[in-house]
C-alpha cells in the first residue's frame, strides 16, 4: 500500500490528462481490442436503425419493400399523414399523451408526500407500510389484469380512459415510493430543522424547505412514470375496447392486426413506430443523464 | 445553536420527552400549537393525510386484485355467471395442459437462457467499457432501447426477417440461396430470445456498470503492482466489489423477464386471428389469451391460476437469490 501512497499524485495527474491511470493502460490484448471494436460495432448499428427506421417513415410501401436500404427521395409527410388519419393514431396520441401526463402526474403528487412520511417518520408502522409497498415490486401485471377488469367493469370504468389513468397510479405506487423514499432519505435534515425551530409547521416544512430541495429527485420520478405509462401496453390493450380510446401501443396493435386483411402497409405502420419512438428520444436527449442515474440509483439501492 | 439544532432529531426517540420541547415550542403557543408538541409529534399527526392516498389507490387497485386473483383461481368462472368454487382443480388442469405447459417453459426459457445470455454479455461489455475511451457515449446509445416499447421491435423483426427482408437480402452475397424460414412457426420464439438479448443487454450494462465505477482506482493500481493478471483482478477485485449489483440486476430481470408480453404478441406481425402462434406463447399470453381473445369462452380460473403461478415463480426466485447472494457486503 506503502508504493500506492507514492504514486498516487502522479498517476492522478497523468490521469486528468489522458484519462486512464497508467497502471491500467497496461493491457491492450487482442481480445479487447476486439471487444473495443464491437462495442462501437454495436453502437454503430443501433444508432443507424434509429435513423434507418425514422427514414422508411418517408418512403411509401412500395419503395420501403422494394429497396429496404434506401435512403427517401423528398421529405414526403404521407404516411404520417395516412397513420394518423387512417390509422387512428391522432385520436391514439392525443389518449396516450392525456394519460401519461395526467396519471405520472398525479402519481407523484400522491407518492411524494407518502414517500417524506415513511423517510421521516421511523417507527414499525412506518417500516411495515415501507415493506408493504415494496411488495407490489414483484407483482407481474397479468396477476392484477382479471380482477382489476372484473372489478372496473363493476364500477363503469373500464374503456375509460378515467379509469385507465387510475390504474396506472395504483401501478406506479411501489415503485416510486420507493425511488422517492430513497431519495427524501439522502436529503439532508438541517434545513427542515431550522424551518421547525423557526415555527414552521411540519407540513410547511414538507412544502416550502424539501419539496423544492428534492426537485430533482422529484422530476426524475416523474420522466420515469412518463416512460412506462407511455409505453404501457398489456393494462390498456386489456382495459379499453373501443378505437377511440386507444392509447399509442393499442392503436398501433390493432394497425398491425388489420394488415393481416387489408395487406401490409409498411409505410404507415414505420410512421406509426417513429410517433412511439420519437417523443422517448427527445426526452432521453434532454434528459438523459438525469434518467440512467435515477434508475440506477433506485435500483441500486 | 447545535444543540437547539440536535433538539428535534433527538426527541425522535421518545418524542413524548417534556425536555424536548423547549426551542421548538416557545413560539408554539403564538402559532396556536399544543405546547410540548416537536417537530416530530407534528409530523406523525400527517400520517393519513399524506400516507392514506397512496395507502388507499395502492391497496384498492394493485393488492386487492392480488388477492383477488388468488381468490379467481380458486373458482371455474366464465367471467359472468356464477363462480364455481373448485378448490385447486384449475392448477391441475393447466398442468395437464399442454399449451400452459409449453408456455409456462417459453417463460422459463426467458428467464433463464436469455437471462444468462444477457448476463455474460452485459459484463463481458462492462469490462471492457470501463476504461475505454468515450465510454459514456457508448454507454448512453446502448441504454436507449430500454425506454422503447418492446411492440417497435417485434414489428421491426417482422419486417427484417420478411422472406424477401432485408436478412436475406443480406445473407444472399453469402450464398445463401435457400436460407431459413425465419418466421416459421417454431422460429418465432428462439428470433424473439435473440432479439430480447439484444434490446436487453444494454440496459445491465449500464446497471453494472454504475456498481463497477464504484470501484476506487487504487485497488487496479494495486493489482497492477502486485502483478496480478486480468483474469486474478477479476476473480478477486471486480466480483466481490459488484456482487451486490449482481444480485439487484438477477432480481430484476427475475421480476420483469416473467411479464415479457407485448414482444411476444406482435413478433413478426400478426397471424390472422390476432393472436401469436402457440409456440412462442409465454404465461403471460397464456392468461391474456384464456381471459380476454373471445376466441373461446374466457376461462378467468385457469388464466388467473398461470397468473399466480408466475407469481409464485418470482417469489421463489426472488427468495433464493436473495440467500444466495446475501453475504458480507463489502465496505469500501
Amino acid at each position: 500500500m506503502s508504493e500506492y501512497k507514492l504514486l498516487a499524485p502522479l498517476t492522478t495527474r497523468r490521469r486528468g490528462r489522458r484519462g486512464v491511470s497508467p497502471a491500467l493502460r497496461g493491457e491492450r490484448g487482442v481480445v479487447r481490442g476486439i471487444g473495443v471494436g464491437l462495442l462501437w460495432l454495436v453502437v454503430a448499428i443501433s444508432i443507424a436503425a434509429l435513423v434507418w427506421m425514422v427514414a422508411q417513415a418517408f418512403r411509401d410501401t412500395r419503395a420501403i419493400l422494394d429497396d429496404p436500404w434506401g435512403v427517401p427521395a423528398s421529405l414526403d409527410f404521407g404516411n404520417f399523414v395516412r397513420a394518423w388519419t387512417v390509422g387512428d393514431f391522432a385520436v391514439a396520441t392525443w389518449n396516450s399523451l392525456l394519460t401519461t401526463v395526467v396519471s405520472s402526474v398525479l402519481t407523484v403528487a400522491i407518492a411524494a408526500p407518502c414517500a417524506y412520511y415513511l423517510s421521516r417518520v421511523d417507527n414499525r408502522l412506518t417500516r411495515g407500510l415501507s415493506l408493504y409497498f415494496i411488495l407490489g415490486l414483484g407483482i407481474p401485471a397479468q396477476v392484477i389484469l382479471i380482477p382489476l377488469f372484473v372489478m372496473l367493469n363493476k364500477v363503469y370504468l373500464t374503456d375509460s380512459i378515467i379509469g385507465l389513468n387510475l390504474v396506472y397510479i395504483g401501478v406506479s405506487m411501489p415503485f416510486t415510493v420507493f425511488l422517492l423514499t430513497a431519495f427524501f432519505r439522502s436529503l439532508p435534515l438541517e434545513m427542515e430543522e431550522a424551518a421547525a425551530l423557526d415555527g414552521t409547521t411540519a407540513f410547511g416544512t414538507f412544502w416550502r424547505i424539501t419539496l423544492p430541495l428534492a426537485k430533482g429527485g422529484i422530476l426524475t420520478a416523474f420522466i420515469l412514470q412518463v416512460i412506462s405509462h407511455w409505453n404501457e401496453t398489456l393494462l390498456a390493450l386489456t382495459l379499453l375496447q373501443s378505437t377511440e380510446k386507444y392509447t399509442l401501443p393499442v392503436a398501433l396493435i390493432s394497425f398491425v392486426q388489420q394488415q393481416t386483411y387489408s395487406g401490409a402497409d409498411w409505410g404507415g405502420l414505420f410512421a406509426g413506430l417513429v410517433i412511439v419512438v420519437l417523443p422517448m428520444l427527445i426526452i432521453y436527449v434532454w434528459l438523459g443523464r438525469r434518467l440512467t442515474e435515477g434508475l440506477t440509483l433506485g435500483m441500486g439501492k | 445553536m447545535s444543540l437547539g439544532l440536535k433538539e428535534p432529531r433527538a426527541s425522535k426517540a421518545s418524542p413524548q420527552n417534556p425536555a424536548s420541547r423547549k426551542p421548538a415550542s416557545r413560539k408554539a403557543p403564538a402559532q396556536g400549537r399544543q405546547p410540548g408538541s416537536s417537530i416530530d409529534v407534528q409530523r406523525k399527526k400527517l400520517l393519513f393525510p399524506f400516507v392514506g392516498p397512496a395507502f388507499v389507490l395502492y391497496t384498492v387497485l394493485f393488492i386487492v386484485p392480488a388477492l383477488g386473483a388468488v381468490w379467481i383461481s380458486l373458482h371455474k368462472w366464465a367471467g359472468s355467471g356464477p363462480m364455481k368454487f373448485v378448490g385447486l382443480d384449475n392448477y391441475g388442469r393447466i398442468f395437464r395442459d399442454p399449451l400452459f405447459l409449453s408456455s409456462f417453459g417459453n417463460t422459463l426459457l426467458l428467464l433463464f437462457v436469455v437471462g444468462t445470455a444477457i448476463f455474460v454479455l452485459a459484463f463481458a461489455m462492462t469490462l471492457v467499457l470501463r476504461d475505454m475511451a468515450g465510454k459514456k457515449v457508448v454507454r448512453n446509445v446502448i441504454f436507449f432501447p430500454h425506454l422503447i416499447n418492446a411492440l417497435v421491435f417485434g414489428v421491426l423483426a417482422g419486417f427484417i426477417f420478411n422472406p424477401g427482408g432485408m436478412v436475406n437480402s443480406l445473407l444472399a452475397p453469402f450464398g445463401v440461396t435457400d436460407p431459413p424460414k425465419w418466421l416459421a412457426q417454431d422460429n418465432i420464439f428462439p428470433l424473439i430470445m435473440v432479439t430480447l438479448v439484444c434490446t436487453t443487454t444494454g440496459y445491465f450494462t449500464t446497471i453494472l456498470m454504475a456498481g463497477v465505477d464504484r470501484i476506487p482506482p487504487y485497488y487496479y493500481e494495486d493489482c497492477a503492482l502486485a502483478g496480478a493478471t486480468a483474469f486474478q483482478r477479476l476473480r478477486y477485485v471486480i466480483l466481490p466489489l459488484t456482487w451486490d449489483v449482481f444480485g439487484t440486476c438477477a432480481v430484476l430481470w427475475t421480476i420483469s423477464s416473467v411479464k415479457i408480453f407485448e414482444i411476444v404478441w406482435v413478433f413478426g406481425g400478426s397471424s390472422g386471428a390476432g393472436v401469436p402462434p402457440t409456440q412462442s406463447w409465454t404465461a403471460a399470453v397464456y392468461t391474456y389469451v384464456n381471459a380476454f381473445s373471445g376466441q373461446s369462452t374466457p376461462a378467468y380460473g385457469a388464466a388467473t391460476a398461470s397468473a399466480v403461478l408466475s407469481l409464485a415463480l418470482i417469489s421463489v426466485l426472488v427468495v433464493l437469490l436473495r440467500r444466495a447472494m446475501r453475504r458480507d457486503a463489502v465496505e469500501f
